[in-house]
């Protein structure tokens, strides 16, 4: 059976995905902490958190580095010494440079690259490669063995699954034949022979030098050629990303919200799973709105009595209490009014929740609500509420 | 000059911009809307692969694409296809359509295109450019106003970065040129505004103070206001600021028919309090972190569906802004 505590205990990697804007980070960082608890050595990698909580972390600064957290703040928060809690902020381009620096060649090579106006301008755009940064810094740590558990946070994508995708679509790029053509003509024409190919990608580049002038296809064609060297190992790497992300060793964590859109992108995640053979542990829906007890919510308020009935009793009991002049009436009509409002909003999150959760449950993997705290997190303290929310058996620890 | 002074409708192009989900389309809808009924004749642009524009007009429209429609007395909407758009670009370049064809059918071409990054962004604007200066026989412009709902992915600004790069990297021939032509629409403070859209909450918030930051430091586009959409209505009537801890008060057995006991009453009240004033909080940090002015849109209960929907956005998105102390 999946659950969370059980992920926690066993798993090497953990990588949350989902919609932005969602809570992915916060979750991340409350799944790390609670795994630190429960006696791991675990690091957390964000990507782009709320600076309260990134000062909190200990991670202000952007180095690329995991930062264990300090000491007396571990033992406040029940961390004990065969545990520990790292926490890292990713730089999504100097994990790029880091990649050039490793793949290029040779050292001119590397140069020629990171200097190259091309390179400069579209390495944080090239398709996939901030998706593609965040997983070569998991992979690096895991390498390092240094942990025993990586929770990761996936940068905020269009749809959950880009960064899945995001290797394969570099190496699509540098392979493509007319970026063959355009760092090797001559080779590509003599060895491979494609004719037909040719002639159409000599239109193109005909084409394109037409309208952008000369020097604009040399500069590409230097970039490329420099980063040509690089593809072997680069594919070579990303096969090996991509295994180990999909191992055992692995499981994913769907979050969602109770909005429309995350619910639907979470949908669209769930569509294509068995295509990707992401080993999906579970769902987290965040930011849940939940009724005060912990119960379920009335069908309608008020229930069992009509509403003059119900705002008379509670007018009574106001006046009682509140003293010459206060409005009670007032006041009981806005509170039956407040909480009205306010329980079908609960009604309304459970409603759309249900399918996530229901369906990932019948698929044997846990679901998790998280309801909407009253305050942003930005804090431990906040974090392990988030924790409680998301561990409400204390077992384990 | 431009600043508030000016309304939103007296641009020619509005590009509204916002994390996902902040309600771009329902904003860039409203003021399609409120533009239409002004008298002007107003161009609704999508970017995404999605339409969500023309649904909101009439749930049952069947799609506008890329050569876009009438939807609404008034407004046009269409979809931008980058590689259409680079079709009819290239086509108007060289001259012969079927060359492009060819070209468009290669699958390396395909391939190398759907890598390289910047060119949507730059022929998607080089669209918006053209549609700004399309005009009717008389030399009056087609569309007197042209509104781009603009990509949600990363940075608004990645987008509008993308000709100044261009005409950077490009170092002369046509497109150099034209990228050129794009650059100076954009920054033209006159015609041009950009427009955020944000949420009273933490991330849409702390996002848009970096975007405005951004805009500042780095292009020359306008941008002169904010848009904070679905804001929640004051949980209690003013006077009773403080109705939950009235509640709280109560003997927690007070019987009372129909309702939950007095502590949940005081919870639910409590929580939708704490919820306000959060939102209070970030609507005070939007407006110091960028020291523009808001707009503030309230949030519909049913969310936005129709046209019924955007007539009640309409009139706090056109009102002035309001400048906030603090
Ligand atoms: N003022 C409002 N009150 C209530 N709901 C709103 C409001 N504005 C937008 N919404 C709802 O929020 C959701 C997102 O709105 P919209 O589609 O306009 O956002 P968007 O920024 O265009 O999103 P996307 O990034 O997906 O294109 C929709 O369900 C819409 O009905
Ligand atoms: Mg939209």
């Amino acid at each position: 059976m999946n659950s969370l505590p059980a992920l926690v205990r066993d798993r090497q990697i953990c990588v949350c995905v989902g919609a932005g804007g969602v809570g992915k980070t916060t979750v991340a960082a409350a799944l790390a902490l609670e795994a630190a608890r429960r006696g791991r050595r675990t690091c957390v990698i964000t990507i782009d958190p709320a600076r309260r909580l990134a000062d909190a972390l200990g991670v202000a600064t952007l180095d690329n580095q995991p930062r264990r957290l300090a000491g007396d703040r571990q033992s406040e928060l029940g961390i004990g010494d065969a545990g520990g809690l790292w926490a890292m902020m990713l730089d999504m381009k100097s994990t790029f440079d880091d990649l050039v620096e490793r793949f290029a060649p040779d050292a001119e090579a590397r140069e020629r690259i990171l200097h190259n106006p091309i390179y400069q301008h579209v390495s944080d755009a090239l398709a996939g490669s901030a998706e593609y940064s965040a997983m070569e810094k998991v992979y690096e740590l895991a390498e390092g063995k240094e942990f025993d558990l990586i929770v990761v946070d996936t940068p905020p994508s269009q749809h959950a699954l880009d960064f899945l995708e995001a290797p394969q679509r570099l190496i699509e790029f540098l392979d493509s034949r007319l970026v063959r053509m355009l760092v090797h003509p001559a080779f590509a024409a003599g060895r491979f022979g494609f004719r037909v190919f040719q002639r159409g990608a000599q239109r193109v580049l005909k084409l394109i030098e037409r309208v952008s002038g000369v020097g604009f296809l040399e500069d590409v064609s230097d970039f490329l050629l420099a980063i040509e060297g690089m593809s072997e190992g680069f594919r070579e790497r990303a096969t090996r990303v991509r295994s180990l992300l999909l191992g055992s060793g692995s499981a994913f964590v769907l979050v969602s919200g109770p909005q429309r859109r995350s619910l639907d992108d979470a949908e669209r995640f769930l569509a294509r799973l068995e295509q990707t053979g992401v080993p999906l542990a579970g769902v987290v829906v965040n930011r849940v709105r939940g009724w005060p007890d912990g119960g379920a919510p009335p069908r309608q308020v008020p229930d069992g009595a009509s509403r003059p009935e119900a705002e008379a009793a509670l007018a009574r009991a106001l006046a009682a209490r509140g003293g010459e002049g206060f409005p009670a009436e007032d006041a009981a009509r806005a509170a039956v009014d407040c909480v009205d409002r306010y329980a079908s909003s609960v009604r309304r999150d459970l409603e759309v929740t249900e399918p996530l959760v229901e369906g990932s449950r019948r698929a044997g993997r846990f679901a998790v609500r998280v309801p909407e705290l009253a305050g942003d997190v930005h804090d431990l303290e906040g974090l392990v509420g988030v924790a409680a929310h998301l561990f409400p058996d204390p077992d384990g620890r | 000059m431009s600043g508030p002074g000016q309304t939103l409708l007296e641009r020619r192009l509005v590009i509204v911009t916002g994390k996902g989900g902040t309600g771009k389309s329902s904003v860039v809808a409203t003021l399609a809307l409120a533009g239409a009924q002004h008298g002007l004749r107003v161009a609704v642009v999508e970017v995404g692969l999605e339409e969500q524009i023309p649904g909101l007009f009439d749930p049952a429209a069947p799609p506008v694409g890329y050569p876009g429609r009438e939807i609404h007395p008034g407004v046009t909407a269409l979809r931008i296809d980058p590689y259409a758009a680079l079709a009819e670009y290239l086509g108007l370049q060289i001259g012969v359509r079927g060359v492009v064809d060819l070209v468009f059918r290669n699958r390396a071409f395909r391939q190398l295109m759907d890598a390289t990054p910047g060119w949507r962004e730059l022929i998607t604007l080089g669209k918006v450019w053209h549609l700004e200066q399309m005009r009717r026989d008389d030399g009056s412009p087609t569309y007197d106003l042209v509104l781009v709902d603009a990509p949600a992915t990363g940075h608004g600004l990645t987008f509008l970065d993308v000709p100044r790069v261009a005409v950077s990297a490009v170092r002369m021939g046509p497109l150099r040129r034209h990228s050129g032509w794009v650059e100076e629409m954009i920054r033209d403070t006159q015609r041009t505004l950009l427009l955020p859209v944000a949420l009273a909450e933490e991330l849409p918030a702390r996002e848009t103070a970096e975007l405005v930051e951004r805009v500042r430091e780095e292009t020359g586009v306008a941008i002169d206001r904010v848009v904070v959409n679905a804001v929640a209505p004051a949980p209690f009537p003013s006077g009773l600021d403080d109705l939950d801890r009235h509640l709280a008060a109560l003997p927690a057995e007070t019987p009372l028919p129909g309702l939950p006991g007095p502590p949940v009453l005081a919870a639910c009240a409590a929580h939708m309090r704490a919820r306000h004033e959060l939102n209070r909080h970030h609507l005070a940090e939007i407006a110091r972190d960028t020291g523009l002015p808001l707009l503030v849109l309230p949030q519909l209960p049913e969310g936005v569906r129709n046209v019924a929907d955007l007539a009640r956005l309409a009139g706090p998105l056109l009102a002035a802004p309001e400048a906030r102390a603090a």
